[in-house]
């Protein structure tokens, strides 16, 4: 086979979650990390990663334990995004690994951390790797070791690669350590708590205006919290809001040890389904909102770019802050087309597969990962504009909006910028 | 502590080299992880990856296979991938997963071979040593594995090893065929697994990164074909060359045979003594008297304010170790330090 395998759409929903191929599922090939997919399939490469996700602790350190090789791209890390100081590493030799040896010496690092730092760090997250997973290092022991010595809460984070399927991959397992700091304490009504990411959502969110109408005072976010007082008070909160399954074991996590109660809502770009989602939501917390002015908005929004541009070609990758089955199956309810999706399909998005299934048959579906992307060639229907960085990278000569923006889109709002982001692509702006 | 980096980053990995080896040579290159070390040498440390396509692919190991050892999965996997590509050898990279379940790759091998019907190598990698050591491993394998004729001399044919982006800061081979000639071939840059397999048509061998000595060794040993040390002069040494250094005590930190080299302009240019130091490999019979081998970022320190000295020629992403050196600092990229190349002027390479 000398060319990227794909299966289209109808072929796809025909065959049913169960049957996928073998090329788009990961764990049954050599995968390959073509420069499209770096910035999402490398721990750190961009964005979170668990190490800097490990950071969202305000006024945290991390050390990293682990061979050099696990915290090579952290050099890069440090110096793009100002963590420079809050970086440590002891680094594992082979004697290290053969024996365990390098669990005596975790404590001792920790002090010498924390004295080395001109600030008491509020705490440090211990990041371990592979060679702690397989020799079944009991980190909590470890840390519990430290915080004697050291005199700060201690936390580890598990960057395991090797578990990236499993029920608690790496990014979960980061969100729940970064919220594992808080105490019970009397909760408040009027405040509540958005998980999922490691950025803000856009501060043009309608969900702000849309809980504070509903007598929500305070909105609180990891990355919003700007010392360790404020993010104590995150377990005040008289809910949490998951936008990110990621956070869905931190959520539950925190049912169980400060008593919060969670709502689930997924991020959509078809807006008669956020509007639905809203309506959920409301109905959870016992509130109406009045989200009219928002849906008009993003309506006349996503109008008005199709009166301009007309029925324009898409094609949908997988680096973006949006799930590439939904927002594909969006922009084809919207009279778009998407001609090519790069996606990873997962049970949970095979539901919009099905429903692109009905509406564009011949979408086609490629998995970034798969060793055959190393023959990919842009070939079928010229695709006028992409969306995301990998669809980016494969037709570089197409306008594209990357969509990976470290703030996030949610809601109404998001739909909004998205046409408005490809307004400007379109008109030759940045990306 | 001893291994416990404050100041710096960790180096680039053995991993790493052995990539930065195999890159060009038109195999198949499994790095037997899990995703995390594929990704940080595609993303990181190998600058090619952006410019010039490989089929170098991540094994995708997960916990059951490293637990169970299901090694036939992993060539299963590696059959269907050269199938589905065009490749004349395959190469496992061992990572630190190989590392502590202690694989076999000698039988990794012999499976890949049988396998796939293509030639097959295993570079022992760790993750716990440094790119130099990799590269080592990976020179030796394969001239070991491909090397194996003895082909009659071309007059004047040079053999460049070593010369990879991470030792030498460079993408291409250009800069080594301006300092040593068009007939000059340089193993893994510019050229495939051919020119490796007449590797003894060469008169002659020069290595410019310690991960070659090895396998310029075994050449000498196997074909007779003598070698010798060196580094091409680059832009940033010409930069270096632009201080005023006469009657400076001057410390170089590079790898060995590009710090050479620097030590070697800096004294035609000027009155100056000059001792080379390396986070890398140091070969006695390549040093001078106070060179020194580096441990970790205390002993730099150490070295640099114990020695007396006026200037300090370093990548510059080691200036935050050196904050208590009150003489200067004068920048000499190293990729496998910083993940900055000499050609592009000293810019991180990156996405």
């Amino acid at each position: 086979m000398d060319n990227a395998f794909y299966i289209t759409a109808s072929e796809l929903a025909e065959l049913g979650y169960e049957n996928t191929p073998d090329e788009l599922m990961s764990a049954e090939h050599l995968i390959y990390s073509s420069p499209a997919t770096l910035a999402f399939n490398s721990p750190g490469a961009q964005g979170f990663g668990v190490k800097r996700a490990g950071l969202a602790v305000p006024g945290s350190v991390m050390l990293l334990v682990s061979p050099g090789c696990c915290g090579r791209n952290t050099t890069m890390q440090s110096r793009l995004c100002g963590y420079q100081d809050r970086f440590f590493y002891l680094l594992l030799d082979d004697t290290d690994i053969v024996t365990g040896r390098h669990l005596t010496k975790i404590p001792e690092a920790v002090r010498e951390v924390c004295e080395f730092c001109e600030k008491k760090p509020s705490a440090v997250m211990i990041c371990i790797t592979c060679v702690d997973a397989l020799l079944g290092t009991d980190m909590d022991r470890v840390s519990r070791k430290c915080e004697e010595l050291a005199g700060v809460p201690v936390v580890p984070c598990y960057m395991y690669a090797l578990t990236r399927e499993k029920k608690l991959p790496p990014m979960a397992a980061v969100r729940k350590a970064v919220y594992s700091l808080l105490k019970p304490q009397k909760r408040h009504s009027d405040a509540m708590n958005i998980l999922g990411f490691f950025a803000p959502l856009n501060d043009d969110s309608e969900i702000y205006e849309l809980l504070t109408g509903a007598g929500i005072r305070h909105i609180r976010e990891i990355s919003r919290c700007e010392d360790l007082a404020e993010y104590e008070k995150m377990s005040q909160a008289n809910f949490n809001l998951v936008l990110n399954p990621e956070a869905r074991y931190a959520a539950q996590q925190m049912e169980e040890t400060l008593g919060i109660p969670y709502i689930e809502m997924m991020r959509m770009y078809h807006i008669d389904k956020i509007r639905n989602l809203y309506r959920s939501l409301g109905n959870a917390i016992g509130a109406e909102f009045d989200d009219e002015k928002y849906y008009t908005q993003a309506k006349a929004a996503v109008e008005g770019f199709k009166a301009e541009y007309g029925k324009l070609n898409f094609a949908v990758g997988e680096f973006l802050n949006a799930d590439s089955f939904e927002l594909a199956w969006a922009l084809i309810s919207y009279g778009f087309t998407v001609s090519e999706i790069y996606g990873t399909v997962g049970e949970r998005n095979f539901v919009f597969i099905r429903k692109i299934a009905k509406l564009s048959p011949d979408t086609k579906i490629f998995s970034n990962l798969s060793p055959t992307m190393l023959d990919y060639e842009p070939s079928g229907k010229k695709i006028d504009v992409c969306i995301g960085n990998d669809a980016g990278y494969y037709h570089s000569d197409v306008p594209a909006v990357d969509w990976n923006e470290e703030r996030q889109p949610f809601g109404y709002a998001g739909v909004k910028l998205l046409f408005e982001k490809l307004d400007e692509a379109l008109k030759g702006g940045a990306k | 502590m001893k291994n416990l980096l404050k100041l710096l980053s960790p180096f680039a990995p053995d991993q790493s080299g052995a990539v930065g080896v195999l890159y060009e040579l038109g195999g198949l290159v499994v790095i037997c992880d899990a995703g995390g070390c594929a990704g940080n040498i595609c993303g990181f440390d190998e600058p090619r990856w952006f410019t010039k396509k490989s089929a170098v692919f991540s094994a995708g190991l997960r916990d059951m296979d490293a637990i169970l050892g299901r090694d036939d999965r992993l060539i299963e996997k590696t059959a269907k991938a050269v199938g589905q590509t065009s490749v004349r050898f395959t190469a496992v990279v061992g990572t630190p997963v190989p590392a502590v379940i202690a694989t076999d790759y000698r039988a990794l091998r012999r499976m890949a071979e049988n396998k796939t019907g293509l030639p097959a190598i295993c570079v022992d990698c760790t993750g716990t040593r440094l790119y130099d050591d990799g590269e080592q491993r990976a020179y030796l394998e394969l001239f070991k594995t491909f090397a194996t004729q003895k082909y009659e001399t071309v007059k004047g044919k040079l053999g460049i090893i070593g010369c990879t982006p991470l030792a030498s800061g460079y993408m291409t081979e250009k800069i080594f065929r301006q300092a040593y000639g068009n007939s000059a071939v340089c193993f893994g840059m510019g050229c495939g697994i051919d020119e490796i397999a007449k590797a003894s048509e060469c008169e002659r061998n020069i290595v410019v990164s310690t991960g070659g000595i090895a396998a310029a060794e075994y050449m000498k040993q196997q074909f007779g074909i003598p070698f010798e040390t060196d580094f091409p002069i680059t832009e940033a040494m010409s930069r270096v060359l632009e201080n005023d250094l006469n009657g400076r005590k001057i410390l170089v930190v590079h790898q060995q045979f590009a710090a050479n080299k620097m030590r070697e302009l800096l004294k035609q240019r000027y009155d100056c003594d000059v001792d080379v130091a390396t986070f890398f490999k140091l070969f006695d019979e390549f040093k001078q008297d106070d060179d020194e081998q580096l441990g970790d970022e205390e002993q730099l320190v150490n070295k640099v304010l114990g020695g007396g000295y006026d200037a300090v020629v370093i990548d510059n992403i080691c200036n935050r170790a050196l904050r208590q050196f009150d003489g200067e600092l004068i920048d000499l990229p190293h990729f496998a330090v910083s993940g900055r190349l000499d050609e592009n002027g000293g810019q991180t390479c990156l996405l």
